[in-house]
């Protein structure tokens, strides 16, 4: 006979847990609101600039600046962009899964990583990657002026030939329930993508560079960086919030089934325990009576 | 498109500011300041920080920038900028307080070159800001 008491105890932790992850789910709700208007905002930023980028390097020539640079690639450098906190359903685990992947795909080629976010970096660690260096912490108020130190590190470490390729992973914001790991290639830049520029005619056009092209590309290869970074922290940042959001509210409901199954088996346990009381009073009233 | 009209689209970190089609634009370009009318040749530049305005009939509408590019291809015009307000968004207080400090900071000797760099910056989009007539 299951003692009732425990059942009961049972279900008010149950309850407790409800609760907390019930707030939770409010609390990334309200967190996804911002996050998103942060990304919806900045993406045609990001998006515009990559055009003008790809319409100026398209033209360019490729020794004009060492970021254009394709070299063989033996060291290579993965930006790792996770959460510090768990609890949000598969969120860090898809970006790591793919991170290592991307590491098996480049077996024997020196890799290291930078890690964004306190999972990452464990997982990293565990993993016996090196790391070049860490952001904990960075999800709040994530601000354009890091990433774009961040950037000028990074661009820094590839021109001085630490590495030959930067790779960006992260969670892409596709709607509040569903977001996509990306594998972005940052450095060097993709000429590839440059020549399948969305619209192709473009490529003839000379354009007037004022005031010269080295000096634009400088600059906007440096802000290129940054901004990617920026757009990649932000992305994952709403995708982090929803993925919490959809973790947090499947969470409640199951709490919620166990919550009523759990009540149902305490009621059962209660009528038996009173049946078995009934059954033991009237034997003891026969047994008297005898 | 209307015949000789631009489209203009002014597009900051923040937010997609301006979307619309305007007769003329005149941006602070690096090296001095210039005006766009249709049928501009295609022109990539730089931005310094300062006043831009575009001008749509006999509406002129004043902002101000700071830091960015400007693309001209095709009677399309796009401004990315580091920041974009209209005259009635700017923060004069703000721009006092910024501008002052940078001075303070500039003043000093012993800045690093990132360091002095970024402050001139900073005291370049200040100026700009408080250069604008203020809107009556």
């Amino acid at each position: 006979m299951p003692n009732l008491r425990d059942i009961k105890r049972r279900i008010g932790s149950v309850k407790n847990t409800q609760q907390i992850t019930k707030a939770m789910k409010l609390v990334a709700a309200s967190k996804l609101r911002k996050a998103q208007e942060a990304i919806l905002n900045e993406r045609p930023y990001a998006v515009k600039l990559m055009e003008v980028l790809h319409h100026l390097a398209a033209r360019c020539n490729k020794d004009l600046h060492p970021l254009l640079n394709q070299r063989e690639e033996k060291k290579v450098l993965f930006i790792v962009v996770t959460s510090d906190k768990g609890l949000c359903g598969g969120f860090n685990g898809n970006v790591l899964k793919r991170l290592m992947a991307a590491v098996e795909e480049n077996a024997g080629k020196e890799i290291s990583v930078v890690a964004m976010g306190k999972k990452g970096r464990d997982i990293c660690r565990s993993r016996g990657l090196k790391i070049e260096r860490e952001y904990l912490n960075w999800g709040k108020d994530f601000e354009y002026q890091r990433a774009a130190e961040m950037a000028k590190f990074i661009s820094e470490m590839f021109v001085d030939g630490k590495v030959d390729k930067v790779s960006l992973v992260y969670n892409e914001f596709k709607s509040v329930i569903q977001q996509e790991v990306i594998l972005e290639q940052l450095l060097p830049i993709v000429p590839e993508d440059m020549a399948t520029d969305s619209d192709g005619k473009m490529h003839d056009v000379d354009y007037i560079y004022e005031p010269d092209e080295e000096s634009i590309l400088e600059t906007l290869l440096g802000r290129y960086m940054a901004v990617e970074i920026y757009r990649a922290c932000l992305e994952s940042t709403a995708s982090e919030h929803g993925a919490r959001m959809t973790a947090m509210d499947s969470a409640t409901r199951n709490a919620g089934e166990m919550i009523d199954d759990l009540t149902l088996f305490y009621n059962r346990a209660r009528q038996a325990y009173i049946t078995k009381e009934l059954i033991e009073v009237v034997n003891g009233a026969e047994a008297l009576k005898g | 498109m209307a015949e000789n009209k631009i489209q203009l689209s002014i597009v900051t970190p923040a937010k997609n500011v301006v979307n619309e089609e305007v007769d003329q634009v005149n941006v602070p370009g690096e090296d001095g300041d210039l005006g766009v009318l249709a049928d501009h040749a295609p022109l990539i530049t730089t931005l310094r920080s300062g006043p831009l305005s575009y001008e749509k009939g006999d509406d002129v509408v004043q902002m101000v920038v700071s830091g960015g590019y400007m693309e001209v291809t095709d009677n399309r015009v796009t401004v990315l900028a580091e920041t974009a307000e209209f005259l009635d968004e700017i923060d004069r207080t703000r721009a006092e307080a910024a501008k002052a400090d940078a001075e303070a900071k500039l003043a000093k000797a012993d800045l690093s070159e990132d360091e002095f760099e970024a402050t001139q910056l900073k005291l370049f989009r200040a100026i700009a800001r408080l250069e604008t007539p203020s809107k009556n």
